[in-house]
């Protein structure tokens, strides 16, 4: 076990107090990073209690097998809302590299929003290769571990799990 | 061994990378996937000359990341064997302390592996 069910829904409360505090009165778009960001995006959502929106987008990560043979990554699934003027917050499982993030982030900015944030569950800042984000919200900076449950998976299985676990394989 | 390259995107060098091992080709095609603007192997910090200026050390970083304005260095070797990368990288950091550099180790390497589904087998 590294993070129980407790320990998750406290540090997510938090979290989501913070960004109430930060964007009172402007209804931010959380921006679920599909799929493993999930189960915190339904949580940290629960605990943000002024108006927000929450949407979805996924790409294909390198490797995947949704990838397809492309050379570029692109979006599998695109946000339904126009975000044009509003307040994005990308809501992601972990940042490790930022490779993915940092993608989304410039698409997302080419549509016009008035700000753009993150806020990630895990953090992994010590491989990161592009620094330059606007991490503004982070749960719990992690060791180099593999985790299971709270929206983590090992081949689609364990993200039902309500507390996080290390993986050892 | 001749390794097979794609048409990279965001490759900014001019001559062909002549990657090393398929561990760098790897990486350079995940960095290409993203759009991350790349060089390889496009600067050597000399580490140390003698009294006559003659080169006695130098080191050339594998990746510059030129948007980042960043050095990786990939290393495939097993944790117990990079005392002599890690030095390089600590000289480079002393000698050159505006550069950036980030040395990603086997372990790095693995869990990118893992993550971007590499095949990393040299």
């Amino acid at each position: 076990m590294y993070l129980t069910a407790a320990e998750l829904s406290h540090r997510v409360r938090e979290m989501g107090a913070e960004i109430a505090h930060d964007y009172a009165g402007r209804e931010p778009v959380l921006v679920c990073s599909l799929k493993a960001s999930v189960v915190f995006t339904a949580d940290l959502s629960r605990a943000i209690p002024i108006l927000h929106a929450i949407d979805f987008v996924e790409l294909a990560g390198y490797g995947s097998a949704r990838m397809g043979g492309h050379q570029q990554i692109r979006v599998l699934k695109d946000l339904d809302l126009d975000v044009r003027g509003r307040d994005i917050v990308i809501v992601e499982d972990v940042i490790d590299t930022g490779l993915t993030l940092n993608y989304l982030v410039r698409t997302l900015e080419l549509r016009g929003p008035a700000s753009v944030a993150a806020a990630t569950l895990l953090d992994r800042p010590y491989r990161r290769l592009v620094d330059d984000l606007p991490v503004r919200y982070v749960g719990f900076t992690v060791p180099d571990e593999l985790y299971v449950g709270y929206g983590f998976d090992i081949d689609e299985r364990y993200r039902e799990l309500p507390d996080l676990r290390l993986l050892n394989l | 061994m001749e390794l097979q390259l794609p048409v990279f995107q965001a490759y900014r060098g001019s001559e062909p990378p002549r990657f090393a091992s398929p561990a760098e080709l790897e990486c350079a095609k995940v960095l290409d996937y993203y759009g991350i603007a790349w060089e390889y192997e496009p600067r050597t910090f000399v580490l140390e000359q003698d009294e006559a200026g003659r080169v006695l050390e130098a080191f050339t970083p594998d990746f510059y990341l030129s948007e980042q304005d960043l050095y990786v260095e990939i290393t495939a070797m097993k944790q117990s064997l990079v005392t002599r990368k890690n030095r390089k990288v600590r000289k480079l950091r002393e000698r050159y302390p505006g550069v950036r550099i980030k040395l990603f180790y086997r372990r790095d390497l693995e869990r990118l592996a893992q993550h971007f589904h590499l095949d990393l087998a040299s």
